[in-house]
This record gives structure tokens, sequence and C-alpha cells, in this order.
């Protein structure tokens, strides 16, 4: 049980760095993203590519980083992922999101998500074969913690659930202490009063793009190197991550942060209880139980 | 365009034209094509391999001279693991490209709604590789097949009662098996249990590994949590290779049982040959005859590695069985005509041919002169009882270097022995 | 020329069946603002539950309970409406987003508890032994398929004019009253509750009814008949064609369909012998970029919903879509 429980936080870490970024997108342009977690996907695909030009290029960068399976190569690539993600994100607004939000409805967003999602899966899946890849072939073996209760970690896994918690703490600061977080903020909160006050539109919505874009690689590579990497991560990923969204609340960005954690650690306590079959339903019923409780999510709000 | 230039362009033209009879030799006389129809899931991971395969089984006919004296094509069209999708593609090969005979599906849950409501109303005899399900045999028993279904996938109970007989040769005291949350997983998954059971060995979980979870991690907790001594996987690469990374990495056993579905380049790769010193696959087998590695040999010409992974060598036989029985039916033969003469090419007591060009080739003047021929084929001797199901005889495998080896055969009366004892 | 026909017919009474769903989801969200992301859980219980109730016995799962045939397909719709009823209840208070999600989850575990459940539904191999009715009278040809689809079209027909009378009933303007401001209508003394739960469950009946047919075309139901992809595929329908329009959802459903399927078959037939291989994966992207394409060409949809003057001056669009550019 106690082993679940860990697993599900260190599962949970790289859910709330997806579901941060899709809150941010959801309750600015207030529509569901279903192709938010294809940015993951092309997160981990970028620095995997970088990861073997940078290991090309300087040999020594190959080495890894302490007990963990992470390259300098890799560290490095994953600057460079989110780089590539945030452009990504952004070049994808521009190209629909920012065309269909002119002309349509929150539902017609919702459906040009689903068709991006489907043109970027099968893309990566031209590009690099529909086959499983990996950053490294080793397998990092699990520490032993505590023989009993039986209690194992791998080095890799608190290394992620570490940065990410580092990422959030910098987001947050960027978000309450600096004058593009309070312009963010107030964007969410009203976009027309925002305009008035003089904060510009649209360079908020690219920046919450870039920002959504960059947060997604940094889950895609940490997803990527505690796991696997396929076309499919964003099929894979797409409904934990929207789980976690949702169980928070949509627009808060600690509702984000905790409904990783409780949705990933609530997948792994699951499976004590329930035949192993069951499990895809799980995030789901989570879902169901905080919304009977409460219908905006544990830190959602009630829109006008 | 200058008199020179034209002068050059015939000569060019010629040296093609002479190049191509050279290459294709009695394909030249080809100036007819028939169609087969196609319907495999390409846009999957472990599908398009599949469909690769068949394709190739097409080709080699096509350089051995073709069916009946015509180039065979093989339109193919995507299932996407959808159901509707493929009953309309199978149902439009039929009757818009007129094909009699439709190879497909993988899934069982799409293989059966084109068997009931596109092949068997229209007389189209259909070949699955893969279709697993126990479905299709009630459904042929109950004769609502019309004799027009055949599979080459040997129904999952020869490999459970093998991969039982591995952890009781190994000594296993207890065994999780692991298997994919499909038709054929749920299948074999319960069948090894049982089988295992039957030895004597105890069962400490089994644990159902769904499709498309970000992560396995739960399930291997839950599995190791028994203690097993060893673990049985029938799960294919993609879901196996994280499965198996994270068994690994919790210090779970070394000692594997795994399904022929995980005979794989990619799987044995990313998991890394060390960790897969005790792991013991199982298979359905070719014959004992030397001329069974021609298929082998020909798929590494192809394709530069050798033919593991789910439903290669099944979809082989599947491709090559249709084609024979295309042959032995005549010019033109309706479906319900090749379905009937598939006796005719898996006939026990008929002249052996191996499973390439060359076997084509020798089993068309046999069928020509109105004999019979057994194929012995990618995945063994296949031979379809009255469903359209096939037994065969079995291998035990384990990973090398380069590929696969075989560690030991198991006759087709020796699992029919296994099957006795264990029931 | 023949077997062209007797490919329409086949193509016709798939799309037919979809359009029948497509209008059960054009109430609820056309006309009430439900945003049910389940469509497939009401889908498949009209498909199992016909099977079951109209199916022959079975050694292995539940069926056999051999009823005739309109009354096994009243009682899998019959089944659907329950689901929803329980379903309604528990979540349509949730706001849109919400209620997607919710809806979407449930499902998820619909198509979960068939895969698992095999004494309920046979598991992932499917549920057989069902025998398609009258086969005596039409055989199982072309013959048979041709009646199928006067059956199938006879029932959209029904639908289709059942819904145009209840939109255009004071029933139907309440429904677009709690859909444009619920506060005013409630304030007229209207319960919105419950009216959205009548819609809600009267909409998944009819999405019932199409999984019921489509069951009884295949003879054959298995968990991979409701994957989520087709709630995608039946919305798709319903935006392309314009949700709020019958015409359009029944439109849209034959087009949708038409493009899905139309693109495979292009692809096969003139996409090079070395691309085939990949053209699953080009048939995705064509896909995708067609709906893309589509959402911005017409994002209200091909037909899209006829405001009458009464409704005219309420915004339809949220709030802020208008000045986010």
């Amino acid at each position: 049980m106690i082993q679940n429980l860990a697993d599900g936080i260190l599962v949970g870490s790289v859910l709330s760095l997806g579901a941060i970024g899709l809150t941010l997108v959801m309750h600015m342009l207030r529509f569901a993203n279903f192709s938010h977690a294809e940015l993951l996907s092309i997160g981990a695909y970028a620095a995997l590519v970088f990861d073997a030009v940078f290991a090309a290029i300087l040999p020594p960068l190959a080495a890894k980083i302490g007990p963990l399976s992470m390259t300098w190569a890799l560290a490095l690539a994953l600057l460079a992922a989110i780089a590539i993600t945030g452009a990504s994100a952004l070049l994808i607004d521009r190209l629909v999101f920012r065309r269909v939000r002119s002309k349509g409805s929150e539902l017609s967003m919702v459906f040009a998500s689903f068709g991006v999602a489907m043109i970027v899966r099968n893309v990566t899946g031209l590009l690099f074969g529909l086959g499983t890849q990996l950053y490294s072939r080793d397998i990092v073996f699990a520490v032993v913690v505590s023989r009993d209760p039986l209690l194992l970690i791998k080095p890799d896994q608190v290394f992620v659930l570490a940065a990410a918690l580092l990422v959030m703490v910098a987001l947050h600061l960027v978000l309450t202490r600096t004058t593009l977080g309070f312009a963010l903020r107030a964007v969410a909160e009203n976009p027309t009063l925002a305009q008035v006050n003089g904060v510009n539109l649209g360079r908020m919505i690219a920046l919450v793009w870039v920002l959504g874009g960059g947060l997604a690689a940094i889950a895609g590579v940490f997803y990527g190197l505690t796991n696997q990497i396929s076309p499919m991560i964003g099929r894979d990923l797409v409904l934990p991550v929207f789980a976690a969204t949702i169980v928070g609340g949509i627009g808060s960005v600690y509702g984000a942060v905790l409904g990783g954690f409780i949705v990933g650690v609530a997948a792994n306590v699951a499976l004590a209880v329930l035949p192993s079959g069951y499990s895809p339903s799980v995030p789901f019923l989570i879902i169901l139980a905080v919304l009977l409780v409460r219908p905006n999510g544990l830190f959602g709000e009630a829109r006008a | 365009m200058t008199a020179l230039n034209i002068k050059r362009g015939g000569r060019i033209a010629l040296a093609v034209a002479l190049a191509t009879t050279a290459l294709t030799g009695a394909a030249a006389a080809q100036d007819c094509t028939t169609k087969i129809g196609a319907v495999l899931p390409t846009s999957v991971d472990w599908g398009k391999p599949i469909a690769e395969t068949a394709q190739f089984v097409v080709d080699q006919v096509n350089e051995a001279g073709g069916v009946q004296g015509c180039k065979i094509e093989m339109v193919l069209r995507d299932t996407q693991v959808d159901p509707k999708v493929g009953v309309d593609a199978a149902k439009a090969l039929v009757d818009l490209d007129g094909v009699q005979v439709l190879l497909g599906a993988v899934s069982s849950g799409v293989s059966m709604p084109i068997l009931t409501s596109v092949t068997v109303p229209a007389g189209v005899a259909q070949f699955s590789c893969c279709s697993s399900s126990g479905a299709f045999t009630t459904l042929a028993e109950e004769g609502k097949t019309k004799g027009l279904w055949f599979r080459t996938f040997a129904t999952s109970n020869v490999q459970a009662l093998v991969g039982a007989k591995v952890a009781k040769d190994q000594g296993y005291k207890s065994v999780a098996v692991l298997y994919k949350n499909d038709d054929w997983g749920q299948d074999i998954g319960k069948l090894v249990a049982q089988h295992l059971e039957a030895q004597g060995i105890t069962v400490t979980a089994t644990v159902a590994i769904n499709d498309a979870q970000p992560s396995y991690r739960a399930e291997v907790t839950d599995a190791i949590a028994g203690q097993p001594e060893a673990i049985y996987l029938a799960l294919y690469p993609t879901e196996g290779i994280s499965v198996v990374r994270e068994w690994l990495s919790l210090g779970g056993s070394q000692n594997m049982i795994l399904a022929n579905s995980l005979k794989s380049d990619e799987f044995r790769d990313a998991v890394g040959l060390q960790y897969l010193g005790s792991a013991h696959g199982t298979d359905t087998s070719s014959p004992r005859v030397e001329s069974a590695d021609a298929f082998v040999a020909r798929y590494k010409e192809r394709f530069g590695s050798e033919p593991n992974g789910p439903g290669l060598s099944n979809s082989y036989d599947a491709t090559m069985i249709a084609l024979l029985a295309m042959e032995a039916a005549g010019k033109d033969a309706k479906g319900s005509e090749v379905a009937a003469a598939v006796a005719r090419v898996t006939d026990p007591a008929g002249t052996p041919v191996t499973a390439d060009a060359a076997g084509f080739t020798a089993a068309r003047d046999v069928l020509a002169g109105g004999g019979t021929v057994l194929y012995q084929g990618a995945t063994g001797n296949v031979r379809f009882d009255e469903n359209g199901d096939v037994s065969a005889p079995a291998v035990i495998w384990s990973f090398t270097e380069s590929g696969t080896q075989e560690d030991s055969y198991i006759s087709l009366e020796e699992v029919d022995a296994l099957a006795g004892a264990g029931n | 020329m023949i077997g062209f026909i007797s490919y329409a017919v086949f193509f016709s009474t798939v799309a037919s069946i979809l359009a029948i769903a497509v209008l059960g989801l054009n109430l609820q969200w056309g006309f009430t603002g439900l945003f049910n992301g389940g469509v497939v859980a009401f889908f498949g219980a009209g498909a199992y539950g016909t099977l079951i109730l109209g199916g022959t016995p079975q050694a292995d799962h539940l069926g056999g309970f051999g009823l005739i045939y309109p009354l096994a397909l009243a009682g899998g719709a019959a089944v659907a409406g329950l689901l929803a009823w329980v379903v309604g209840i528990l979540t349509l208070r949730l706001r849109q987003d919400y209620l997607a999600i919710a809806t979407f989850g449930i499902a998820v575990t619909f198509e979960n508890v068939m895969r698992n459940a095999e004494a309920l539904s046979g598991g992932a191999k499917g549920f057989r032994g069902f025998e398609r009715p009258l086969r005596d009278l039409f055989g199982d040809g072309f013959g048979y398929n041709l009646a199928f689809f006067c059956f199938v079209l006879a029932l959209l027909v029904g639908v289709f004019l059942f819904l145009e009378r209840l939109v255009r009933s004071p029933f139907g303007r309440l429904l677009r009253a709690i859909r444009e401001d619920e506060d005013a209508a409630r304030s007229l003394g209207k319960s919105p509750a419950r009216v959205r739960l009548v819609s809600f469950v009267t909409g998944s009946v009819i999405i019932g009814l199409a999984g019921g047919l489509y069951a009884t075309f295949y003879a054959f139901i298995s968990p991979q008949d409701v994957l989520p992809t087709l709630t995608f595929q039946i919305w798709a329908m319903l935006i392309v064609g314009g949700a709020g329009n019958n015409r359009g959802a029944v439109f849209g459903a034959f087009l949708i369909w038409g493009g899905w399927t139309s693109s495979g078959w292009a692809l096969s037939r003139f996409a090079p012998v070395e691309a085939q291989l990949y053209t699953g994966s080009i048939q995705y992207i064509l896909i995708g970029s067609i709906i893309v394409t589509m959402l911005l060409w017409r994002p209200q949809g091909l037909l899209p919903e006829r405001l009458v003057i009464s409704q005219a001056g309420q915004p339809r669009k949220p709030r802020t879509t208008g000045s986010m550019t």
C-alpha cells in the first residue's frame, strides 16, 4: 500500500506538469484542448533528436548524471525541447486555434483540437515510426528504501519529482511576484477589464501557449525518462492530464498540481482494491466523486 | 528534342525493357491482374509489419509468375482497429473491387463482423492471420461460416500448455501471469493459469494489462507483491517493454516465460539481452524439415532482420495459403471455390512445398497435374480442421545476440499428450 | 454496377444508423446545450441490451432471452434510457466542460465493464449468439441488406419527424429557453433540471436505438465497438453538419462517414505501392485536416441552426471569444 502511495506521487508529478499548462490554456481561452497532451509528445521527441545530436557533437555529454539514467546531453536537449515545443504550441495556435477562435464557438475549438491531435500524432508516427523508443536502454534499478513495509523507489523518479516541484515553485513565483504574472492572471480573470488596463491580450495568449508548451515539454521528457516514448504518448496521457485538471478545477494552477498527484495516487492505490482490468476507469471515478461533492473541482470557481 | 536525343532515349528504353524482362522472367507473360483484399490495422505499431509481410508474400508470388498466370494486386485498407471502419473497407473491397479473397483482420472484434456481414453473405474466402477468439470456432461449428473462414493462428491452448511445461521443467514453484486485456490475452491468460495449477504450480496473481495506459507501475507492483519465482507474459512489445522494465527495476525475477508475441527484436533491444538470460519463449513451430528455413532466410533478405514480432509468420502463412488455394482453384475462381481448394494445398498426404517463391512454383506444377500439396509454412505444417482452426507443433526459444534461437521442439503428438495430461 | 449498388446500400445503412445517433445527440447538445461526452456508453447500452434480450442462450455469458426483435430493440433503447437517467441525475447539474469529462468517464467505465465482465457481456471476445431477424425470409445477401436498410431508413425518418415536431412544440421552445438563459426560464416557473433530464434521457434512448440497430446489422458487438472514437465521430458529424439543425445532423452523418471511409478507399486506389503501408497514418492526417478545415471554414456547421426572431437578442457565443483575437 505504501508502495502504491509512493508510486502514485512519483507518477503524479508528470501529470501535474501537464495539467498546469492545460489548466492555463483552458482557463484563458475557454476551451477543452484535447491536443495539449500532443505537446508532451512533441517535447519528448524533440529531446530524443537533440539528445542524439548533442551526444554526437560532444561525446562527453553522453555521460550519466550521478545515479540517474539522464545524461548531460539529455539535460541540454530538454532546454531545446522546451523551446521547440513552446514554438510549436504557438504555431498551432496561429495556424488553427486563433482562426477558429475568431469565427466559431468554444465547441469548434474543442473539435479543432481533436483534429490537431490526430494530425500531430500521425505525423509523429510517420516521422519517427510507430514503435517504442527510449532515451536510455539501461534499466535503473530501484533502491530499497524500506524492507518492511516494502518500499522501492527509482532515483530517476525522485529526480523527476524534485525537478517538477522546482518548476512549480518557479512558476508560482513568476505568477505572484512579476508584472508579467499579474498581467497573466488579470487576463485569465477578466480579459476585457485587463485590456482596458493596457494589458496586451494577444501577447498574453502567446505567453500562455509558450508557457504551456514549455511545461508540456518538461513533462514529456520526464515521462519518456521514467517510461518510454511512442507516438501514442499523447493518446495515453490526454485523459489522466484532463482528469488532473478537472479534479483541481479549471484555472487553478495549484489545483492542477494537486489534481495530478490525486490522479496518480488514486490510479495506483485503486489497483490494490479493484481488478487490474478496470484501471482505465479509475481516473474518471475520481473525477465523478470530486465533482459530485464540488461541482467546479477542488479549487475551481463557478464561471458566469 | 534533337534526333540524337531521340535515338538515345530509344536505346535507354530498350535497355530498360530488356533488363525488366530479364529480372522478372516469367512475370513478363503476365498481362492480367487478379485483386485480393487485405484489411489490416496499418496505422498501429504491431499492425504495420503484419501488412508488410502479406505484401512480401504477394511480391514473391508475382516474382514466381503470379497466380494462374495473373499478377496479384493486394489492395490494402487500414482498419484503424475500429470494427465499422474495417467492415466498411471489407465491403468496399468485395463490392467495388470484386475481390474473392480477403486477408484480415487482426483483432477478432473486427474480423467477426466482417465475417458475419460481408464475407459469408458474399461467398468470399476470408483468411485471418491473428484473430484468436474462440467465438470463431463456435460459429464454424454452427455452420455459419460456410467453410469460408480460415485462420493461421494456432489456438492459444498450444502455447498455454507449453508455457506451463516450461515452468515445470524449470522447477518454478510460483508464477505470476500478466496478460494483455484483449480477447487473445484474456483467453491465453486464463488457460495458462489453469495449466500451471494443473502442474501444481502456484499462480500468485493474474494481472490484466490494459492498452494505452500511461504507466504500468501499479500493475507491476500488484504482480510483484506475491514474490513469484517467475512471470508469464502474454503481452505485445509496446506494453511488454514498459512492464518488463518496471518489473526488473523493482527487483522482479528475471525468470520469464514469454508468449510468441514478445518474440520481437524491439522487445529484446529495449529490455536488454543481459536481462533476458533466463527468459524462455514459446511459439508454434515449423516442421523439422530443411526447407522450413526458407521463410526465415527470405525474410532476412528482404527486411534485414528475423521475422520476430506478433503475427508475422501467421500473416505470411495466411497470405501464402490464400494464394496457393487460388492457384489450386483455377482461373477466376469464386471465393467458395478458393475456400474449398484450401484442403488441396494443406493436404498431409500431399507433396511438401516450401514457404517461398520456389515452393509456389513447385506447387503450381503439382496442382496443375491434379495433385495435392502440403504447405510447410512459417508457423508449421499448417493443417486446418473442419472449423478453419489450425493445430501445430511448438518450440521453446530464447533470445540471442542476433535474434532468437530454438531450444527445444515439441511435436504435435507431444502437444496432444500435454493437452491430455492437462485435462 | 451491382457491386456499387450493393456497397451503396451497405454504406447508407451504417451512415443512417450513425445519423440516428447524431439526431439523439442533437437533441441533447443542439437544442438543450448538454455536452454529452459519453455518447458511446448509450450507444453501447442499446447495442448490448438488444443482443442480450434478443439473443439465443449462450453457455459463457448472459443472454438468451430470445425476445422477438422489436421488443429486444425497444428493450435495448430502454436500457440506454435507464443508464441515461442514472447518469443524468448524477451529472446534469455540472458545467459544460465538467459534464463532458464526467460523461466521458462514464463511457470509458462502460467499455471497461464490457471488456472485463465476461459473464455479462462475453468480455473482450465480444457478444455473439444473435440471429438477425427475418433471415429466413430475406436470406443473407443483398436482399437482406436492402430490406434492413429500408427498416433503418424508416426509423431514421421516424426519429427525424419526431424530433422536428418536438423542437417546434412548446417543450422544444422550453429546451432552447433553458439553453439560452436558465435563470429566465426558472423565473417563469419552469424546472430546468427536470427538463434537462427529460431531454438527456430522450436523446440517449435515440442513441441507444442506433446502437441496437448497429449490433443487429453485424449480429455481433465487442468492446472494440464502444471505444471513445465513436463518440468523437458522432460529435464531428454533428458539429460539421450543424448543431441545432436536424437536417444538418443527418447531412453531417453522411458527409463525415463518407469522408472517413472514402479517404481510405481513395488512398488504397491512388497512393503508390511504396506508400501503401503508410496510408493508415496518412488517412488519419487527412481526416484530421478535413475536420480542422471545416471548422475554419464554417464553424457553425454546413446547415446552421435557423434562429427565430425571439432568440436573436441573445448572443450564443461565450462572452470572451469575440474579443480574443
